[in-house]
């Protein structure tokens, strides 16, 4: 009876330990960042007096990518996303008598609290995104003057409402995402100002400028829904961005209306030595 | 907190009717006409220089629009309008035409002739041919002689490098930018940095900052570096005719300067102003100079520059197969 006392024992020993040992591993938080791809198509309206004055319209085509997540596990208050938007797309004048390529990448970093709302379904973010954008224009029939460059860093005020609407088999997920430009720092060139000037002789007096609501303003609005199916979810969306900025007597226009589609999912980075995959996580790296 | 966050809101909104972009003017002869003589007005960098009453034009010509019935005339009186200016560089462009002012060199003796310069005197059938230059050797393998046509034509060091060891048994060379009608600024300036020996100011530029005839940046210093690579330290001429413009006209301000060079010929034809350009509403672009440039006296270069020796091609040479402007630096350069 002795040994067989022993045993049980041990048994016990070893489940009441490995019960424990699965409960660390299910009370361990671990800090999802929520990602999201899409793309889209664009039209665009510019206005760029440096170049030429009459307006340029044209399509485009996007790709953003968005990554959010919260400060760390125990402060769920805060969260920070970064934005990066790449396009690409031509624009014609109306007479259609010459055409402008259109490049433009910009990155983001924002940072937003979580206001607590007293509706159900409802989330509240707001905070603040500060962007670096880079614009590359070129006319090809321009002479000596056919590129010009928007380069601009931006303090933007953004604002997040997401609005859950459960529905008989599916929970779709309603957001609308604002940004506006405050304050910032902008390329602007003067109109008479050769690229020649600027870069070869290196006169770039009046090219740099501070921004403010007094010279710039835009509006950048998303309007998207999430919707689940079996092993992903989709994201459907519509954005708007309007800006005007003015430097050296020069006013630029910039509209944009797109289409947008693409997936979100959540994501864990396991890396390094203290964050690595618990056991039941099968890599490739093992 | 809340009024704060109203005003931001409303100041996205409504604050943009206060940064207004210009009237853009409609697409009617009238309005295509007051849009090109408003560029012109508040861009073309030469109207004081010149002395042009661009009033007066505007009174006169705009007289003449309303006579216009139909687009190829029409076309016709801006592109006359814009040779008031009597400037190379004012060009208008549409699908079907692109108007130009020539008065700067037509007005003046050719002093160049191909035939000539591919007689067997000169380049001869077997001439090298490298960057755009066309290059050999004459008066008995003792000059080096290079022709470029054309600054948009793009060299290389390598390029130079061999065509200068080619002439390294030559005690001189000629660069031939005769009926060079610009191109790049650039080539302009690489060519020239290869006959200097230290990094010298040669010009300045200036650009229109405000809608005034006189409103100028201040001057920006154009220095023609030293090449580090290969520099010609013998004597080298550069021959001229009025066909030499634009780039042509900076590349031969710049050498000027150069310590063993010499500019032989005629005056150059100028086109001293950097031109941009800008569009009408409907659609034609025009051309025009934007960016006086001036030699390193702070002298506008717009109307030519004065060669060290002025010659010309003379008739009886030309029966004899003789390019005279060839012959005179020649004999300048081998002194």
């Amino acid at each position: 009876m002795y040994p067989m006392n022993k045993i049980r024992f041990l048994l016990l020993f070893l489940f009441a330990t490995m019960v424990v040992s699965a409960q660390n591993t299910d009370d361990k938080k671990y800090l999802l960042t929520s990602k999201t791809n899409t793309i889209g198509i664009s039209t665009l309206s510019f206005v760029d007096p440096y170049l030429s004055p009459l307006t340029y319209d044209g399509l485009a085509i996007s790709y953003d990518n968005e990554a959010r997540r919260f400060l760390s596990t125990e402060n769920t208050n805060i969260s920070t996303q970064s934005l990066l938007n790449l396009q690409a797309g031509i624009l014609l004048n109306t007479p259609v008598s010459s055409d402008m390529l259109y490049l433009g990448a910009n990155y983001g970093w924002e940072m937003c609290y979580h206001a607590v709302i007293p509706i159900k379904g409802l989330k509240v973010l707001v905070g603040g995104l500060l962007d670096i954008d880079f614009g590359f224009k070129n006319m090809e029939r321009n002479v000596n003057n056919p590129v010009n460059l928007d380069i601009s860093t931006n303090l933007n005020l953004s604002a997040l409402a997401r609005y859950t609407i459960p529905l008989r088999h599916k929970t779709l997920q309603l957001q609308l995402a604002l940004q506006t430009p405050v304050i910032g720092y902008m390329f602007v060139p003067k109109a008479g100002a050769s690229y020649y000037e600027m870069f070869d002789l290196g006169n770039l007096t009046d090219a740099f400028h501070f921004s403010s609501l007094y010279n710039k303003r835009g509006l950048n609005s998303t309007l998207t829904v999430e919707v689940p199916f079996n092993r992903s979810v989709w994201r459907f969306g519509l954005k708007m961005k309007i800006l005007r900025y003015s430097a050296n007597d020069l006013v630029f226009d910039k509209n944009e209306f797109s289409l947008l589609v693409g997936t979100s999912f959540d994501t864990f980075n396991f890396a390094g030595r203290k964050n690595k995959a618990p056991k039941n996580f099968v890599s490739t790296q093992d | 907190m809340k009024k704060i966050s109203l005003i931001i809101i409303l100041s996205v909104f409504l604050l943009p009717s206060c940064m207004n972009e210009p009237a853009e003017q409609p697409n009617t002869y009238k309005g295509n006409f007051e849009s090109l003589w408003q560029i012109i007005d508040s861009k073309y960098c030469y109207l004081d220089y010149k002395n042009i009453n661009w009033d007066s034009i505007h009174t006169i010509y705009a007289a003449r629009v309303d006579t216009v019935k139909s687009t190829f005339p029409f076309f016709d009186l801006m592109g006359n309008m814009l040779n008031e200016l009597k400037d190379g560089h004012v060009n208008l462009y549409s699908d079907f035409n692109k108007s130009h002012y020539w008065k700067w060199f037509q007005d003046y003796p050719v002093n160049f002739n191909t035939t000539l310069i591919y007689n067997s005197r000169y380049l001869g059938s077997n001439y090298l041919l490298a960057g755009g230059f066309r290059y050999g050797k004459i008066s008995n393998g003792t000059i080096g002689y290079m022709y470029y046509d054309d600054f948009s034509d793009a060299f290389s060091d390598s390029n130079i490098a061999y065509i200068m060891n080619y002439f390294s048994a030559c005690k001189a060379l000629i660069i031939d930018v005769r009926n060079n009608g610009g191109g790049s600024l650039d080539y302009s300036k690489q060519l020239a940095s290869y006959f200097y020996k230290v990094e010298t100011l040669t010009g300045y530029m200036r650009h229109k900052t405000g809608d005034g005839h006189a409103d100028f940046s201040a001057p920006v210093e154009i220095k023609t570096p030293a090449s580090k690579n290969i520099q010609w330290q013998r004597p080298v001429a550069v021959l001229t005719n009025r066909m030499s413009y634009s780039a042509t006209n900076d590349f031969v301000n710049r050498m000027k300067k150069a310590p063993n060079a010499i500019i032989v010929g005629d005056k150059t034809g100028g086109g001293g102003g950097l031109p941009l350009s800008s569009e009408l509403p409907n659609g034609w672009l025009v051309r025009f100079s934007s960016s006086p440039m001036y030699d390193s006296a702070m002298q506008d270069t717009e109307w030519g520059i004065d060669p060290d020796v002025r010659d010309s091609i003379k008739v009886e040479d030309q029966a004899k197969g003789i390019d005279t402007i060839i012959e005179r630096a020649i004999k300048i350069i081998s002194q």
